[in-house]
């Protein structure tokens, strides 16, 4: 991920209101995270499952937060109990950030993560949460303004996978 | 002593706090004593604590309670070492330790009832003011304190097994119906607009 595209990311899910963001780090996205910890107008909580992430960001949408939750792809398989228990069955429009790891457009692809990859859609799909598959800098905001209005609207998680240009490790890691 | 001892005396306590509810029997006993707005019941295993949390940290100045069992507790550690890194100090919890699942119907033991303690986990967890209490007379000191001051408060109340709120009335509004309730509360309340309006 190239620090513009970090800084369109964060700047578009700032345009789009999010306030509240519970999260896991991960590698394809990682640049958001400092961009977010300077961010005043976003609270940010680390936690230390996806699961917990979901349910905490359940009770941020209850008291009238717009948040979202930023994991990893394997962050959705560890929280489908967690979305379908508390975000779905109570109804509440979080927005899911997830970097779509083992997706054919994950620069970084390996078998360590095609299982998730391939499998991420009829997840999500069983689920019965609406998606969009971003993988372009370009248009980003929009797509972010996009899912944040239909979970809105849905009173309903949302998802957003990221994968394509924003998995090409920057920073010498590689 | 009670689980249901200790909620009526919560419930007379509440005037303005939100307070979110576990799994079955502790919603059954909380729905009969309580017709609070501010309730929000959750009914499922492992995510009171963590809405609870999302609660306190998305509205920093109301007192949220979050009303936990242990089985619930042990599904969801994570968030407890959560709470131990924020510490709000508008979260109360309190895990009814009851040492069972009662759930199963058969009271299954939880590792409570066998060398784990909640208390010394939230501790763990950077919980340095985690308790475990025994006594009614401690649990209402506790209650007063959940609803009259600042602290984080992180509670292991230890109850005995008790299958009466198996004979409540059940709980007729669902969960749906339950958000929209606690969500216009909290509009209301705190005047401004959460649910979207219509085309």
């Amino acid at each position: 991920m190239t620090p513009q595209a970090a800084k369109r990311v964060v700047e578009g899910l700032k345009a789009a209101g999010v306030d509240f963001i519970s999260f896991l780090p991960e590698s394809r996205l990682p640049d958001i995270i400092p961009l977010l910890e300077e961010e005043k107008s976003i609270t940010l909580v680390r936690a230390s499952h996806e699961g917990s992430a979901v349910s905490i960001a359940t009770g941020a949408a209850l008291v009238g937060k717009k948040p979202a939750v930023y994991m990893e792809g394997t962050g959705v398989f560890l929280s489908t109990y967690n979305l379908q228990s508390a975000a779905i069955r109570i109804g509440a429009p979080i927005v899911l950030l997830v970097a779509h790891v083992g997706s054919p457009g994950d620069k970084a692809n390996s078998i360590t993560f095609s299982g998730y990859g391939n499998k991420m859609e009829a997840l999500l799909q069983a689920l019965a949460i609406p998606y969009c598959i971003v993988d372009k800098e370009e248009g980003v905001e929009t797509k972010i303004a996009d899912i944040v209005r239909a979970a809105q609207s849905a009173n309903h998680p949302a998802c957003l996978l990221f994968t394509g240009e924003f998995t090409i490790f920057t920073g010498g890691w590689t | 002593m009670k689980r249901f001892e200790c909620l009526q005396i919560l419930s007379k306590l509440i005037t303005d706090e939100l307070v979110v509810l576990g799994m079955t029997g502790i919603h059954w006993e909380w729905n009969h004593l309580s017709k609070h707005e501010g309730n929000m019941k959750i009914g499922s295993m492992g995510n009171a604590a963590a809405v609870a949390l999302g609660m306190a940290l998305g509205l920093p100045h109301r007192r949220v309670i979050g009303l936990e069992s242990d089985g619930s507790t042990l599904l969801d550690l994570a968030t407890v070492t959560t709470i131990g890194r924020y510490l709000p100090e508008n979260l109360t919890i309190f895990v009814f330790d009851n040492q069972v699942y009662s759930g199963s119907r058969i009271s299954q033991p939880t590792v409570t009832s066998v060398r784990a303690s909640l208390e010394g986990i939230a501790r763990g967890a950077g919980i340095e003011s985690a308790k475990t209490i025994h006594d009614v007379e401690s649990f209402e000191r506790e209650a007063r304190g959940a609803t009259s001051e600042k602290g984080l408060r992180y509670v292991v109340v230890k109850v005995q097994e008790d299958t009466d709120a198996r004979k409540l009335p059940k709980p007729t509004m669902d969960y749906l119906e339950h958000k929209y309730h606690f969500v216009r509360y909290i509009e209301k309340t705190e005047g401004k607009a959460i649910l979207p309006s219509h085309r």
